[in-house]
């Protein structure tokens, strides 16, 4: 192997993504370690906390229950996912663009209110629940483990879907064609062909939502009652509802870090020896069928979608009820719209402003760092990979503390501004970005780069001329995905907002905890139409109907 | 134009070698090609050459400057890939144009040489479409015409021609060949195809594991093979053990004085079906005579081959414009006359035995 040093453009982008990292998240981070290892007392060096995370029946419990809940919700996402991205990628579905609106709509489902709408379904006193009952089905109400699985599942799913459709329709076709012609059956080709294929893809959502499932403290908060996981045990540790003690909560903060990291290098394990190349030249075709077939798929298709977003339909609804104070009357009106409208706009456009300027950095840095990682692998780009998943699995609360304490003194005092809501919404959402693209690069033969560069383009060029236009699907998908988890980002928001740097879910969290659901459904709304109209834009503008998503 | 000086060239991938040590030496507007087996080590040669991974060991010179560590960019090298490696997101048009662009070349002129290239590789009228709509053979023509259209100092092809029909491959290769010479780029070429590599190569360098085996212009490469691997891969060659005993070649049962080499040992003799006579065939000079059952008859259109079972081993002899009734030859006894002024010997490490008229 090439022992030379060569300085060109991607030595400069890996110096580059090296500091950044350094800056707004090991040092960040740091403080959360220190903290940990602090006694809260004498304030001296100790482990005492780490001691009593393995010795305390609770924080045991919280640790079991944490890959319960992450296992599950992965594994949920997964089937359901796959499943709607091999069926709308390989069939004739109709009214695909309304399964992939659907789909990013679930996505979207604003926090908190998301699993409030889910109880206020399937709680004890659910609607469907009591429509079931009056037709003497009874299912259990929503709470505990098995509702916050479900939770997950149908919360995350789209982000298998977006994943692995993007990579589904990018299989060369001939390669099935010929597993075909070797007397291999459909379903066996399924599993011996297509999904190894795709397996890159399956990976990287399954661990995406692995970390999202053990990192999110909401669900399990509002629906899981005695479930209690590390990520709710921290946040009432720094949210100081029980007294408050931050060094337990960093050092279960820490934990998490560490779980992670394993399931990195698990993930690192399945994928170890794959490096598939196909330039596509035959895409995949979408089967039609018919009959029998053909209904199941589409009951299939949608109803996973439906389900999932679910609801966010039901918050609309909601929004448009008649309330009386906090408290829903029948009838239907305007008047949360109206109130809101008074109140607030502020939060609107910081959303907007916020958002659009971290995603802006996001995708251009992500779609660099993800190209680095997937081909220059070396020890600083394999450490640059292992780095960039700590940011997926820090719990928001967490980073937005970590970013006060370093943030808040010079050499940079970046306390109460826009900018430290932005970077911190930038260093989460970085991974979404460089991983789609990553992924999608696996599917993309370096010798199309070598024969550009063999036309005489250098290979910062090279890279802008014909990988970029082949990768946009994942571009795009890693793109939209950081937009809307940036415009629906709050936990870090929480922490780091004052008065002037309010945004809408941080409004919105503030709303439910008012008992002001009408006011939150209303805002809700208006967030999730926000959501809506940017990623059609996206859509739109990008031109490419056939892209992964559309 | 530019000549190619490659010295002492090695490259592993982890720790498997798949370079030697590999010296050419290749003249200014030279056709050079290289034939080897599958997994010898060509494309590496030319994915070096061009700079896409870097070397091991060794210097690769053009024009005197050694451009070993020059980035693939500048060194003004075009390349066709074995995998053709067309951009799936350009026209036909833009992907011949791709390099053109980035010489930035006047448009009137790039359209030109488009049109041209697009010509030359006989797909003009598919400037528009888009690769995935076209066949694989054309999409190996658009490679071809996109590393053509930049006239660069060197050209590397690897396997340009495997995926067309006998036909089309005749007429590009001579195509190929006129433009090369028309320019005077100096061009390596990859083929498996033994006469493609013979009709078209100003030289040929027959590669085996990484290592080269010999270089040599066709002729010498055909009719003087040095090394037994050579003579076995270009073409059809006998070989039947035999026994060098102090001045005499023992073939079978059979003796001939053979004072041209010193020595005895085992040794391998070696010669092309075209140089077998057969019964009838008037022989001049000393040759080792056998006879032989014609055991399989196949007939190959300009000249059929006999299969012939000797007490020596399996000949095949070939028998030029078979009147209509060689069938009938099957199961007959012939006698097999094997010049020595055109038989080959190998010893048994794969040199040729130097001597004087023995070759
Ligand atoms: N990236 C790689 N990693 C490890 N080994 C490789 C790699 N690329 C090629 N090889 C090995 O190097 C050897 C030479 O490969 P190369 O592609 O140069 O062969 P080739 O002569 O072009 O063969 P063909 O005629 O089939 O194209 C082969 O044994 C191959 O298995
Ligand atoms: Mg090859």
């Amino acid at each position: 192997m090439t022992t030379r040093f060569r300085f060109d453009l991607w030595t400069f982008v890996l110096i580059a993504a090296w500091i950044v990292l350094l800056i707004l998240l090991v040092w960040p981070l740091s403080s959360i370690l220190r903290a940990s290892l602090l006694d809260n007392d004498t304030g001296a060096v100790s482990l005492v906390h780490y001691i009593q995370i393995f010795t305390t029946k609770v924080y045991q419990r919280a640790i079991g229950n944490t890959f319960i809940a992450g296992i599950g919700g992965m594994t949920g996402a997964l089937i359901l996912g796959v499943t709607l991205a091999f069926v709308t990628t390989r069939f004739h579905i109709y009214g695909r663009a309304i399964i992939q609106t659907l789909a990013v709509i679930a996505l979207v489902a604003p926090p908190f209110i998301g699993a409030y709408a889910w109880i206020v379904l399937f709680g004890a006193s659910g609607v469907v629940r009591k429509g079931l009952a009056t037709i003497s089905v009874s299912i259990p109400p929503l709470y505990g483990v098995a509702g916050v699985i479900l939770v997950f599942s149908f919360k995350f799913f789209p982000h298998v879907f977006l994943i692995t459709s993007g990579a589904l329709g990018a299989i060369n076709r001939s390669v099935e064609e010929a597993a075909e012609s070797l007397g291999v059956s459909p379903m066996k080709r399924l599993f011996t062909v297509t999904l190894p294929l795709i397996l890159p893809a399956i990976a990287a959502s399954a661990l995406l939502t692995f970390v999202l499932s053990i990192a999110d403290f909401g669900t399990p908060r509002i629906i899981g009652r005695d479930f209690n996981v590390l990520a709710t045990e921290a946040f009432n540790l720094f949210g100081g509802e029980v007294g408050g003690n931050p060094g337990m909560a960093s050092a279960l903060s820490i934990v998490l870090i560490v779980l992670s990291m394993m399931i990195v290098f698990g993930q690192r394990w399945v994928l170890r020896k794959n490096v598939y190349y196909s330039n596509l030249m035959k895409k995949p075709e979408r089967k039609r069928v018919i009959g029998l077939k053909a209904v199941g798929l589409h009951v299939l298709a949608y109803a996973i979608v439906l389900f999932g977003a679910l609801p966010a339909i039901i918050v609309v609804l909601f929004s448009f009820r008649r309330t009386s104070g906090p408290v829903f009357q029948p009838g239907f009106s305007l008047q949360s719209y109206e109130k809101v409208i008074a109140t607030v706009s502020a939060p609107i456009w910081n959303t907007l402003m916020f958002s659009s300027a971290a995603v802006v950095a996001i995708v251009i840095s992500g779609t660099l760092i993800g190209y680095l990682i997937s081909r220059r692998p070396n020890i600083a780009t394999g450490t640059l990979d292992a780095l960039l998943m700590v940011p997926y699995i820090v719990p928001g609360i967490v980073m937005g503390i970590a970013f006060i304490t370093r943030f808040n003194d010079p050499p940079i005092a970046l306390t109460g501004t826009g900018l430290i809501i932005i970077l911190a919404v930038y260093v989460r959402r970085l991974p979404y970005s460089a991983r789609s693209v990553a992924a999608s690069l696996k599917q993309v033969g370096p010798s199309l780069e070598d024969a550009a560069v063999s036309l005489g383009y250098s290979p910062g060029k090279a890279f802008m001329k014909v990988t970029v236009p082949l990768i946009v699907p994942g571009i795009l998908a890693g793109g939209l995905m950081s937009f809307v988890t940036a415009m629906n980002e709050l936990s870090s928001s929480l922490v780091l907002y004052v008065g002037s740097t309010i945004t809408m879910p941080v409004r919105i969290y503030l709303s439910v905890m008012d008992g002001e659901y009408g006011t939150a459904s209303a805002l809700s709304t208006i967030l999730l139409t926000m959501t809506a109209v940017a990623v059609y834009a996206a859509f739109h503008l990008s031109g490419r109907k056939e892209s992964a998503l559309l | 134009m530019a000549d190619l000086k490659i010295q002492g060239l090695a490259k592993s991938y982890k720790d498997v070698r798949v370079l030697e040590s590999i010296d050419l030496d290749i003249a200014s507007g030279e056709f050079f090609t290289l034939l080897g087996p599958s997994g010898c080590g060509k494309t590496t040669l030319l994915r070096t050459i061009a700079g896409f991974q870097s070397q091991d060991k060794g210097e690769i010179i053009v024009k005197g400057e050694r451009i070993g560590t020059k980035p693939a960019h500048k060194r003004d090298i075009g390349m066709v890939f074995q995998d053709y490696a067309i951009f799936p997101h350009l026209t036909v048009a833009e992907n011949v144009a791709f390099g053109l662009k980035a010489r930035s070349l006047p448009k009137a002129e790039i359209e030109q040489r488009v049109i041209e290239s697009l010509k030359m590789v006989r797909l003009d009228g598919y400037q528009n479409r888009l690769p995935a709509e076209m066949s694989g053979g054309q999409q190996q023509r658009v490679g071809l015409a996109r590393a053509m259209a930049i006239r660069p100092t060197l050209l590397l092809m690897d396997e340009p021609l495997s995926n067309l029909d006998a036909k089309l491959r005749i007429e590009l290769r001579e195509d190929i060949r006129d433009i090369q010479r028309r320019l005077g780029i100096t061009t390596i070429y990859v083929t498996h195809d033994q006469e493609e590599a013979l009709a078209v190569s100003d030289r040929i360098c027959v590669m085996n594991k990484g290592h080269v085996e010999q270089i040599g212009t066709p002729f010498e490469i055909y009719r003087k093979p040095v090394r037994r691997f050579a003579a076995a891969f270009v073409g059809t060659m006998n070989f039947l053990p035999a026994r060098l005993d102090g001045g005499n070649l023992v073939v079978g049962g059979q003796s001939v004085a053979y004072p041209h080499v010193e020595g005895s040992g085992e040794i391998e003799v070696a010669i092309r079906p075209e140089n077998v006579l057969l019964a009838g065939g008037a022989g001049e000079g000393a040759a080792i005579t056998l006879k032989g059952e014609v055991r399989k008859v196949t007939f190959l259109g300009r000249e059929a081959h006999y299969t012939l079972k000797t007490e020596a081993g399996e000949i095949v002899a070939q028998v030029a414009d078979p009147a209509h009734d060689f069938v009938t030859m099957e199961g007959r006894m012939v006698d097999i006359r094997l010049p020595l002024s055109k038989v080959a010997l190998f010893r048994p490490n794969g040199d040729v035995v130097k001597a004087g008229s023995a070759r």
